[in-house]
């Protein structure tokens, strides 16, 4: 794997990573999670077409819209700790960035999704006041994949995880360190 | 190395071990505390809301539902808990097997009889 400069000791650096992998795997659960609720909200859309942001289905799936970027402004913070993640420039990492980004997007279609929704009483997926919310999710996790990779690909560089046996997996994480994972012309 | 300002002696030289006690601060391995805590914590929150929800809204959100959410959200938070604490404990001398074993056998008795006897 790439020879990464040592800023920090190594035992500073692999406990800080921890902590940056305690918040992760608090937003996994989160995620992991509202994957469940997709199902419940859906089962009460059958019955009930368009309903308020309140009701219970509701609140378990907006619920990750406010723990995951408010867990995602945490380790951004806490980041800062670790230099081997910053991004271009010592900027804040890339894929903490489109991560924001994602989440920008989804606060901003909030408000465009309830003013359609004044108008237009359903609730398909597919119109066009939800493009920009979905997608925002999607640009979101995304960016956080990239971040994760790039936490566990340290982890295993400076021995505290164990690496992938898969060669593509391997590849991954060093596609991750070099800071390449989706893109080879921006670290 | 370079370290921040404030550690090191006088500029030159590297890190000695209590410099990188100070910048580490609390090692993860000893946070297994505040872990289980913090899991306890969000195991009463879910049954808290689910709670609210059957409580407040019995028509958008039967007890049955609710029941559903809740053991569903500790299952999922117990395996987040797991994670947590075998992570952060790998590497080091210290074991939380039996504590992991208790509170979430403790919390999955306890999910039981609340979904058993709360709301119906």
């Amino acid at each position: 794997m790439a020879q990464m400069p040592a800023l920090i000791p190594k035992e500073v650096e692999i406990q800080r990573l921890k902590k940056i992998w305690l918040i992760v795997i608090a937003m996994g659960s989160t995620a992991a999670s509202v994957e469940v609720d997709n199902f419940v909200d859906g089962s009460l859309h059958q019955t009930s077409i368009r309903d308020s942001a309140f009701t219970p289905a509701h609140w378990w799936l907006y619920s990750h819209f406010i723990t995951l970027p408010l867990g995602w402004a945490a380790a951004a913070i806490y980041d800062r700790k670790v230099p081997v993640l910053r991004g271009p420039n010592n900027s804040i990492n890339t894929g903490l960035k489109m991560t924001i980004l994602g989440y920008l997007a989804t606060m901003f279609t909030i408000g465009v999704n309830e003013m359609w929704h004044f108008w237009f009483v359903e609730e398909i997926f597919a119109v066009p006041n939800h493009w920009m919310f979905n997608m925002g999710v999607v640009v979101a996790f995304m960016g956080a994949l990239a971040y994760v990779v790039r936490v566990y690909a340290r982890l295993v560089e400076l021995g505290a995880e164990t690496p992938g046996e898969n060669p593509y997996v391997a590849e991954m994480y060093k596609m991750a360190l070099e800071g390449k994972l989706y893109s080879r012309a921006i670290p | 190395m370079t370290l921040p300002k404030g550690f090191g002696s006088s500029g030159a030289g590297g890190a000695s071990s209590s410099d990188v006690e100070r910048m580490i601060g609390r090692r993860v391995e000893n946070m297994t505390g505040m872990i289980t805590l913090s899991y306890i914590a969000a195991w009463a929150a879910t049954f808290g809301g689910t709670a609210a929800g059957y409580f407040y809204y019995p028509w958008a959100y039967p007890t049955n539902s609710g029941h559903y959410a809740f053991i569903v959200l500790t299952i999922i938070e117990a395996i987040g808990y797991l994670f947590c604490v075998k992570v952060m404990e790998e590497g080091s001398k210290k074991n939380s097997n039996g504590l992991i074993a208790g509170v979430i056998g403790a919390t999955a008795v306890g999910t039981v009889i609340l979904s058993l006897y709360v709301g119906f």
